[in-house]
């Protein structure tokens, strides 16, 4: 991924909001230095100051706009977006609520028209053999059909970015079989369907498939299902949030994953991430949004 | 093997024991006169049960000869119906038909708990059109009995009439499943009763057969169609099997398959212990006929 975004050779300006932590400032200083971004920092300008002293960065690297409070920079940050000064927004020390309704605001915000917002990410796992995208692990909690379709079409759009030109999307259930005791497999079903008939396109689509079927090739041949999946999933698509979230924090925490992610549904790349998240994971989406700009 | 024209139906009963065909009500002369048919053609060994008298004057008068077939004397209609299906469930009879009484009364009586002719199953109807613009014989179900049938009701109906093609030397008949339009749109029930059905047949939850829907009527029988469309479809242009959405749509393509396409038909009710040939009092002696044929091959 890093290589893709340094290979396009564009500095994207970033707009980041209460940008005042040392994982953000940290994370910015990175991708300003491998020169893939200029970044604006939105806040209490003494604070960035403070930030930038503690990790001994040289804080002329940085454009900073005076903002007194966490919405008041939120709002600064989207605006900037929306007349041009920037192509991306990002979340500093901001509350992910906040922030979000400065994003959402219908006369100011960055949302495209009916848009729906969801939230995709790319795993990088050790023990599996690509990157593999998820969605949607931290903003619809229940999708009905219309938003998992989205959903598959934003993951499948950002896939594609990627150069992954038909990806693999595994519609995750407990089991391959079709329930009416599980109401998610029947919107699988019918978006399978929608995929074969080409109303969602770019994509080969499965499901439900449980995760061994969905990502391990060994259990499709045991199982001896079908599936044009076949344990070579590019893109897991949860039925819910309560599913999606554990899954990826259980990578971050006990298999060593890595995670880049976006909201999708805006006019321009805005990066949402929780505030303890690493220095590392914050580079990453920065570089994410670089590519999806 | 599929089955080019009803014609064919014979061949898979050739040769094999005569089925036993009971006739309830069977003071009726389009029925008499199919039934006595299929016994010159060794097809059945029928068993008329009703009144007598009525029975013997209607063969009189069309110079049937029944030397040699059993009547059971019974002249109350209702209680003929119930002797008939008494029966098939005390396997004495193969094959239940309907003569000169409603269908409503028949099928009260195939419900009986105690002494009717109930596997579990529901009961559907199924037929087979031959009609010269298609290569094959095309079936079609449920043009007659479930009305608005639901998605568990659709599978039933599936099953009902893959496990009778499969008896009649389908062993993998394509199953179509017929919508307004080849694409998924939530507003229409069918198309994702469809796509739910395609699943499960993929799952291997609906077995024997190859699903696929929603298909338009025309991308569902002409493969022409379907190319110009786009569709990729192992079932498409190709269908032996139509499941409709619903009875308004099944028996309105029933009826203009007979009166515009001058199709021939045969059909049965699938789902009880043996099939019951239940056309209509208006049908020809011919569909009447070859329902009795299609009811032979299906019960072997």
């Amino acid at each position: 991924m890093e290589e893709q975004v340094l290979a396009l050779k564009k500095k994207h300006r970033i707009a980041v909001a209460w940008a005042q932590d040392t994982n953000t400032i940290g994370a910015l200083y990175k991708a300003v230095n491998k020169g893939i971004i200029e970044a604006i920092l939105i806040g209490d300008p003494d604070r960035f100051l403070l930030a930038c002293k503690a990790l001994d960065i040289d804080d002329k690297l940085f454009t900073i706009t005076e903002s007194a409070t966490e919405t008041k920079a939120s709002s600064e940050a989207v605006r900037q977006a929306r007349n041009g000064e920037a192509d991306i927004v990002m979340k500093g020390l901001v509350g992910t609520e906040k922030f979000l309704k400065a994003v959402m605001d219908k006369e100011n915000g960055l949302m495209l028209p009916n848009a729906v917002l969801s939230y995709v990410a790319a795993i990088e796992i050790p023990h599996y053999h690509k990157l593999l995208f998820i969605t949607d692990p931290a903003v619809i909690p229940f999708p009905d059909l219309d938003q998992k379709i989205v959903m598959a079409e934003y993951a499948i759009e950002m896939a594609r970015r990627f150069g992954i030109e038909k990806p693999k999307i595994a519609l995750i259930g407990a089991s391959e079989k079709m329930s009416r005791h599980f109401p998610n497999s029947v919107d699988y079903a019918v978006m399978c369907k929608m995929a074969g008939r080409g109303q969602i396109k770019n994509c080969i689509m499965d499901g439900p498939l449980d995760l061994f079927l969905a990502c391990d090739k060994k259990s499709n041949e045991i199982k001896g299902v079908e599936t044009s999946v076949n344990g070579d999933a590019d893109i897991l698509l949860f039925p819910s949030l309560e599913s999606s979230n554990p899954f990826y924090k259980g990578l971050m925490l006990f298999a060593d994953g890595v995670l880049a992610g976006l909201i999708r549904g805006t006019e321009k790349p805005v990066i949402v991430m929780s505030r303890s998240e690493s220095e590392m994971s914050k580079y990453y989406c920065i570089v994410l949004s670089c590519l999806m700009a | 093997m599929v089955l080019k024209n009803l014609n064919d139906l014979k061949r898979i009963v050739e040769g094999g024991p005569r089925k036993k065909l009971v006739l309830a009500a069977a003071q009726d002369q389009h029925s008499l006169g199919a039934v006595i048919r299929a016994y010159k053609a060794n097809i059945i060994d029928p068993i008329l049960i009703g009144d007598k008298e009525g029975i013997q004057n209607i063969c009189e008068a069309n110079n049937y000869d029944i030397t040699g077939i059993r009547i059971v004397h019974e002249p109350n209609t209702d209680m003929s119906v119930e002797l008939a299906v008494r029966m098939v469930s005390s396997k004495q009879a193969d094959i239940l038909m309907k003569g000169k009484i409603g269908s409503s009364v028949l099928l009260k009586c195939v419900l009986n708990k105690e002494w009717g002719l109930r596997t579990g199953n529901l009961l559907s109807h199924f037929a087979l059109f031959e009609v010269e613009t298609y290569h094959k014989v095309i079936a079609v179900t449920d043009v007659a009995m479930n009305i608005a049938p639901n998605l568990q009701e659709k599978i039933a109906i599936v099953n009902n009439a893959v496990g009778c093609l499969n008896k009649l030397g389908y062993t993998m008949p394509k199953v179509a499943v017929l919508g307004a339009v080849e694409m998924v749109n939530e507003n229409m029930e069918a198309t994702l009763h469809a796509a739910l059905l395609s699943k499960m047949n993929q799952r291997d939850q609906i077995k024997n057969c190859i699903i696929d829907g929603p298909l338009a009527f025309d991308n569902a029988v002409s493969l022409e169609s379907a190319q110009h469309k786009g569709i990729k479809s192992e079932v498409a242009g190709d269908t032996d099997l139509l499941l409709m959405p619903d009875i308004e749509v099944g028996n309105v393509l029933y009826k203009s398959l007979v009166f515009f396409a001058k199709a021939k038909v045969a059909s049965i009710i699938l789902g009880a212990m043996v099939p019951i040939v239940l056309t209509s009092r208006s049908d020809s002696e011919q569909a009447k006929f070859d329902s009795i044929l299609l009811s032979a091959a299906a019960s072997r």
